[in-house]
This record gives C-alpha cells, sequence and structure tokens, in this order.
C-alpha cells in the first residue's frame, strides 16, 4: 500500500469516527412537559371516581340493626273519615285523544308540483286499525268495506249508462304493520303543495246494453247473497259436475292462499294462541264452498291445547267467511282440491 | 352422455313420484300472512224475566259492550244495525241474521230479577260456524253488584275468544288529584277499572303518593307526608284503616311495592344521603338491605315467581334499569338503550318488565323482555309515567301530563302492542295508578 493511500485512508476514518462520536447527526430532543404524578390505591381512586363504576354489591349484606323499640302498630289512630258510598261522582267524559284520529292522508306527489320539504327515504305509515298484508289507504267515507273496489253507479245515471246501479265499495283502510305513538312522524302535514287534478277521463260507452234485472230480482238477489243462500231457481252455469284434471298450478295455489289470508284475523288471539301453528282440514263443495262440518284440526304445534283451541277457532272462522261466496278455484281439478289441509303459521303476524 | 341421460330420467322419476303423491293426498297450503282488526260483535239487550228487569238487562248489554270494545280487539256492532232480534234465551239463534252483519260473535243472555237478588244468564256463539263457545254460565249476586256482574260477564266472553284471562272485573287505586300545580291536594281513590264508582280512601290534608294493591287486592300501600317526611303506610281498603310501616329514626321510606307472598314489602330508604333498596317483613318489621351501592337504588318491583327485582338505579351516571335475586347480591343492567330509564314494572305474566323512559325532551312509556331484549316504546308525550299492568298483562294504565300551568294529569291506556291509546275518565285530575288483581 503506497504512502498517499494510507494517509488517505487515516484521513477518512478520522473524519468519519469526528462525525459519529462528535454528534453531527444527532438532533436535539422533542420539547416535553414535566408532571408530578402520586401513585394511589384502587380504593382511592373507586371513591374519586364516584359513581362512574358499578360498585359491586354484597352477597349477603349485613342484617341491618332493627329499630330501637320495635312499637306495636298505631291501630288506635283515628282513621280517616270513611269514603262516601253513596253516590259517585258523575265523571266528565273523558278527553278524545287527539293523535287517535286519522291524519288526512297526505296528497300524492305529483309531477309537476313543487316540493317544499325534502323527502324521507322512509315515510312513517299511518296508524291504522287494521294490519294487513298489503297497505290499503283510506277509503271514501260513502263507501260500504268489500274486498273489491268499486265505484258508485247512480240509479238516474242508469238510462243513460249501460252500467248496473251499484253502491260504491271499497277495502277497508289497513297499515302493513303496527304504528305506536312513540312511532309516528311529528310532521304530519303534506310536504307537496297539492294541485287541482286533472278531469277524470269519460269512459266509452260499451258496445252492447245487457237487460238490467228488475228491482225486485236485485234485492231478492242481494239479500240471498247477504244471507248466503244458493238460489235454486238460477243454478249456476259455470260450475258443471266435477272432472278431474290436471294438478293445481302456483298461481291457483297463490290465490287461494291469498284469499283465506284475508280473513284470517289473528288479532283477538293471546300471545300464546299466536305462537300455535295449527293444521287444519276442510273439505269443500264443487261450487268452492267449505263444508262446514268437515273442518277439523289435524294437528298443531307451538302451544297447550287451549291456545290450539283458539287458533283452531280463528282459522276455522277464516275458512267459513272468506269460502262463504265459493273460492276462485278451477272446478276441471276439483278432485285436486276437493279435500285441503291448510297450515296456520302465525309466526310473521308475531312480529307486527 | 351415458351419465347425463341418467340423471334426467332420475330426476323425471322423482317429479312424476311426487306429483303421483300429491293426487293422492289433500291439497295443502301454508297461510303465513293474515290481518290485525277488532272482531265485530253483536250483544243485543238481554232478555228480562221481568218488566221490572228490563232496564238492567239493558244496562248490562251496554256495560259487556263497553268492556269489550274498549280492549281495542272488539268491535260492537251497534243495535241499530242488528236484523235478528233475541227474544228468548233458549230458543236456537237464527245465524244467518247475524252472519249478514258480519257479527263474528254474538252473546245472548238473560236476567231475571228476585226482590234485590240478580242472576245473570249468558252464552256466547261463535256465528260462522254456528257453535257455542263454552257453555252457558250464570252469575248471582245483588242488585246493587249488577256492574261487577256485567264485567264478570265480559270476562269469560273475553277469555273464551282470545284464550287469555280478562281484567273487567278489577279496580284502579289513584291519586286524585284537584287545584292548580303550585296548590296541588291529592288524595287517594279508588274506582272500578272503567273510572266507575269512584270512592275516596283518604282526605287532601297532606300529599300522598304511589299507591300500590297488595297481591289479594284487600290492601294498598303508599307513601304520605304527613310528618313532613315521606312515610309508607299500610291501608285495608274494606275498613279504610291505615298504620305506618316503622322504619329508622331520621330515614325517609318511600317507593314500596308488595312482594307476591302479599305479607313482604320491598321500598327504597334513604339515610345519610344514600338511598338503598330494602325488603321488611309486615309482621314482624324486619328490615333486610338488599343493595349498598353509593349511588340512588329505587322503584324495585317483584317478579310474578317472587325470585328477583328489578329496580332503577344511577350507578353507571345515568338512571337505569337493574335486575338481581330477591335476596339482594350482584345485579345485572338490562337498559341500554339511549335516555333514562326509571319506575320498572314486572308483568303479572313474568314476559315483560314496562317502564318510563326519557329521552330528547320527551317521554315514553315502554315495555321491554326481562333480560332487556326487544325494547318497544308504546307512548309518547310531554310528561308520560308511572306504568302500570292489567291482571292480564295485557294492558298498561299510566299517567299522563300536559304541558303549562294549567296542565293536567289524567289516566291513560294503552295495549302492550301500542294501539288503542285512550284516556281512562276520572273526576277531575288523577296521577299514579295501580291495577288490582282480578276480584273474587
Amino acid at each position: 500500500m503506497q504512502t498517499g493511500t494510507k494517509i488517505s485512508a487515516l484521513a477518512h476514518g478520522l473524519l468519519l469516527g469526528w462525525a459519529f462520536l462528535g454528534g453531527v447527526f444527532q438532533s436535539d430532543p422533542l420539547p416535553y412537559e414535566v408532571q408530578d404524578v402520586s401513585v394511589i390505591s384502587a380504593e382511592e381512586f373507586a371513591l374519586m371516581t364516584g359513581q362512574s363504576r358499578t360498585p359491586e354489591v354484597r352477597e349477603a349484606p349485613a342484617e341491618p340493626e332493627p329499630p330501637a323499640a320495635v312499637e306495636t302498630p298505631d291501630v288506635t289512630a283515628e282513621p280517616d273519615p270513611p269514603p262516601a258510598r253513596s253516590e259517585p261522582e258523575v265523571a266528565p267524559e273523558p278527553v278524545p285523544e287527539p293523535i287517535l284520529e286519522i291524519p288526512p292522508e297526505p296528497v300524492p306527489p305529483e309531477p309537476e308540483s313543487a316540493a317544499l320539504v325534502p323527502e324521507t327515504p322512509r315515510r312513517p305509515q299511518r296508524p291504522s286499525e287494521r294490519i294487513a298484508p298489503e297497505p290499503v289507504a283510506p277509503p271514501p267515507p260513502e263507501a260500504r268495506p268489500d274486498p273489491v273496489e268499486r265505484e258508485e253507479v247512480a240509479p238516474e245515471a242508469q238510462n243513460d249508462s249501460t252500467r248496473e246501479a251499484q253502491e260504491a265499495t271499497a277495502p277497508e283502510e289497513a297499515a302493513t304493520e303496527i304504528v305506536t305513538e312513540a312511532e309516528e312522524s311529528a310532521e304530519l302535514a303534506p310536504t307537496r303543495s297539492p294541485r287541482p287534478a286533472a278531469r277524470p277521463a269519460r269512459r266509452p260507452p260499451a258496445p252492447e246494453a245487457p237487460a238490467a234485472p228488475s228491482t225486485e230480482d236485485a234485492v231478492a238477489a242481494a239479500l240471498a247473497e247477504a244471507l248466503g243462500e244458493t238460489r235454486e231457481t238460477a243454478p249456476t252455469p259455470t260450475r258443471p259436475a266435477a272432472p278431474s284434471g290436471p294438478p293445481l298450478n302456483a298461481g291457483e295455489k297463490e290465490a287461494l292462499r291469498v284469499a283465506v289470508s284475508s280473513c284470517w284475523n289473528v288479532g283477538s288471539l293471546s300471545s300464546e294462541a299466536l305462537a300455535t301453528t295449527v293444521v287444519v282440514a276442510v273439505s269443500l263443495s264443487p261450487d268452492g264452498k267449505p263444508q262446514t262440518e268437515t273442518i277439523r284440526l289435524m294437528s298443531s304445534s307451538g302451544g297447550g291445547d287451549g291456545a290450539a283451541k283458539q287458533a283452531f277457532e280463528a282459522a276455522r272462522r277464516a275458512i267459513i267467511r272468506c269460502g262463504a261466496k265459493g273460492f276462485d278455484l278451477p272446478v276441471e281439478k276439483y278432485d285436486h282440491w276437493r279435500d285441503i289441509e291448510m297450515t296456520f303459521n302465525p309466526e310473521r303476524m308475531r312480529i307486527k | 352422455m351415458k351419465r347425463f341421460l341418467l340423471s334426467v330420467l332420475l330426476g323425471w322419476a322423482i317429479a312424476a313420484h311426487a306429483a303421483m303423491a300429491q293426487d293422492g293426498g289433500p291439497l295443502r297450503i301454508e297461510i303465513t300472512e293474515g290481518v290485525i282488526e277488532p272482531m265485530p260483535f253483536a250483544v243485543p239487550d238481554f232478555v228480562p224475566d221481568s218488566p221490572a228487569a228490563g232496564e238492567m238487562a239493558a244496562q248490562i248489554a251496554r256495560v259487556i259492550a263497553a268492556d269489550l270494545s274498549g280492549t281495542g280487539l272488539f268491535r260492537e256492532i251497534p243495535a241499530q244495525a242488528h236484523i235478528g232480534r233475541v227474544s228468548d234465551f233458549s230458543a236456537p239463534v237464527k245465524f244467518a241474521d247475524w252472519k249478514a252483519i258480519n257479527a263474528q260473535a254474538l252473546i245472548t243472555g238473560a236476567v231475571s230479577m228476585s226482590g234485590n237478588r240478580v242472576a245473570v244468564r249468558f252464552r256466547v256463539w261463535d256465528v260462522f260456524s254456528g257453535a257455542e263457545l263454552g257453555n252457558g254460565l250464570q252469575f248471582a249476586g245483588s242488585a246493587d253488584g249488577w256492574r261487577r256482574m256485567a264485567h264478570k260477564v265480559a270476562d269469560a266472553v273475553y277469555s273464551r275468544i282470545t284464550g287469555e284471562g280478562g281484567y273487567f272485573d278489577s279496580r284502579v287505586v289513584f291519586v286524585s288529584e284537584s287545584g292548580p300545580k303550585n296548590d296541588r291536594k291529592k288524595r287517594l281513590a279508588i274506582m272500578d277499572y272503567d273510572g266507575a264508582n269512584v270512592q275516596y280512601l283518604t282526605d287532601s290534608a297532606s300529599i300522598v303518593l304511589a299507591p300500590r294493591f297488595s297481591p289479594t287486592g284487600d290492601r294498598v300501600l303508599y307513601t304520605s307526608f304527613e310528618t313532613g317526611f315521606p312515610r309508607i303506610y299500610v291501608l285495608d281498603v274494606g275498613s279504610v284503616r291505615r298504620r305506618v310501616l316503622e322504619t329508622r329514626e331520621g330515614t325517609m321510606s318511600f317507593a314500596p311495592r308488595f312482594a307476591p307472598d302479599g305479607q313482604t314489602v320491598v321500598f327504597s330508604l334513604e339515610q345519610g344521603g344514600n338511598t338503598d333498596i330494602y325488603s321488611m317483613d309486615i309482621g314482624s318489621g324486619n328490615m333486610t338491605r338488599l343493595t349498598s351501592a353509593p349511588s340512588i337504588e329505587t322503584a324495585p318491583s317483584l317478579s310474578p315467581d317472587g325470585r328477583q327485582i328489578v329496580f332503577e338505579s344511577d350507578r353507571s351516571g345515568t338512571p337505569q334499569l337493574y335486575v338481581m335475586p330477591v335476596g339482594g347480591g350482584s345485579a345485572t343492567r338490562i337498559s341500554f338503550g339511549q335516555g333514562r330509564y326509571g319506575t320498572p314494572v314486572w308483568s303479572p305474566r313474568g314476559d315483560l318488565i314496562a317502564f318510563t323512559k326519557q329521552n330528547k325532551g320527551r317521554f315514553h312509556i315502554g315495555v321491554m323482555r326481562t333480560d332487556g331484549s326487544e325494547e318497544r316504546l308504546l307512548t309518547a308525550s310531554f310528561l308520560d309515567e308511572g306504568p302500570t299492568w292489567a291482571p292480564n298483562g295485557r294492558v298498561i294504565m299510566f299517567t299522563r301530563e300536559s304541558k303549562g300551568a294549567q296542565g293536567r294529569s289524567t289516566l291513560y291506556s294503552v295495549d302492550i302492542t301500542g294501539r288503542n291509546l285512550r284516556p281512562v275518565r276520572t273526576p277531575g285530575g288523577a296521577s299514579d295508578p295501580s291495577w288490582s288483581p282480578l276480584q273474587d
């Protein structure tokens, strides 16, 4: 090694040593505050924090000292004057609960109307006495409750119209779930400015005018229908003798299920009956009407005998009520729906 | 390819077998959706056996109809809509007349009168099936007790249709209030559950609070400020005699409630600025301390089996609900929602706990499972508090106070589903209701 190289190496070594040991690459420490602390015990800490922690409750609390002298209850103390038993005071009429009044149905939003308040993503439901799978708006005041909605046709318009006179009917108002007072919206005012509705289009006249039935026939038919009677003088031509055919398709089964559902009222059932599933068998006549005497309880689960009895009675009412006019079933498939087993499972109704 | 054809054939065979099996048996459908609506019913005037019983027969039918309609589970079809008439209690019912007006249940009855004795007979019918629900039943008593007999008939009808006990033949003890808010006079009063037959148990000389019925309905616990300090009294409803529950000198005792055995009372006792829960044997006067915490523990209520106590405590910083064994010991917090919880009351069925909740400036009456799950708020107003359960655990009565200097306290009832919120008629203001068990 040459002398120059040795000198260079020595000089570099010295330089590097000075740089590391002399603090060239070290920075000043960050400033920090210094605070005095003292150590305390857990008991002292619990006392300082007071009620912020749940104190332990003694498993066996100490027996409190009995009163110094247990006095005999003062039975001779003067009793209050006995209540007046002659006539109760006449209570005033209770103030009606204002919140129970059905608020006016908010005007449905029209495309051309101006939004005054931005709508919330999920509007609260209306409170309703009736809870059903599908919500139904309040019916017009003059409408008679009926599963089928029909508009009124006045008798005086009968001469000019081809339609029979009929009452206005509408389904009963319903909501899909129970709305409590605590869940009701505080703002019940409509959020949009209502606009006058457009004039409804006039219906085109029918091509042929069917013969209008006489008033006597209409009254007799309505009475017979209301009383659940079958008019022997007018046999139903669309219900021939029962041939067999292919099984019911999914749509036909669904229609039957929906028909029974609309009459299955579980509102008056006990909690235990609402936890009871019953299987009910019924035989139908060819016109789709249930034969009442054939309705029987096949099995039940989830509740005792009493609950099963209540659940069965509710199911029986549903079958009889909604089958009073005959279920809408294809007569050519009568062999397939002559005997039906319906399982009434109220599990989803419990959480309404 | 051969394997594919084999699987297709196998699938076809299974489908065909299933179809054939369906052909052989009845059609099966499952109903999972129904409706919840009041059941229409009809109560034609009961048939009197003499002209003298005519007015009472009509009144009994009206009370039964009011009881059932008041539950919200039933809807009366008014007499004006009736097609059929019941003039003979023993004659067959013409169900077609009642089907035509869509009455699903029919209650028929008769009233006979002999001197001061009255007998009420009745039957309940399922109109659409034409079957009688249960058997005919008769209640007899003095003419003065005709309302009770009507309530008993309504209880039987309710029970036969719903499958659970009724609550009509019961009473409510409450604090009757009069005068403005800054000078309100309070006294204990008792009435039928529907507001009839109001009687006063104390005068208005001192403030009284929180009356609570005993499990047998013959005694009432309440807190009185007669001596300037709150003290607990036991009052015999029949004789209107009372006695004080002696606790400790210089302490304040309040929020009493009977245990299911009727012999033990749980209450709060304030001593030296700390409030804890104690129990006392009424007969011996022996007291047992159940909680020992620096926080405020109050409003104890026992479960119907007498094994647990739900109470209110602010040990976590805000008032919340806790459950502990009846003898004291480790307590479990069950309320975790926003706001403050208080005045918990265990349902007579044992499945729910009713409570008062204050949140965001509003008061609510709510219910939750005994483990704190499934909390459900039933009401919302300026001030709702003090829930009490009907004997069947289906209805809750509580106090609602309106806003302002002229604000007035009123009793309300609500179904545990949150439906059928309605005021209870009382003479003047009323607060702190306590529902009795069914009367014998």
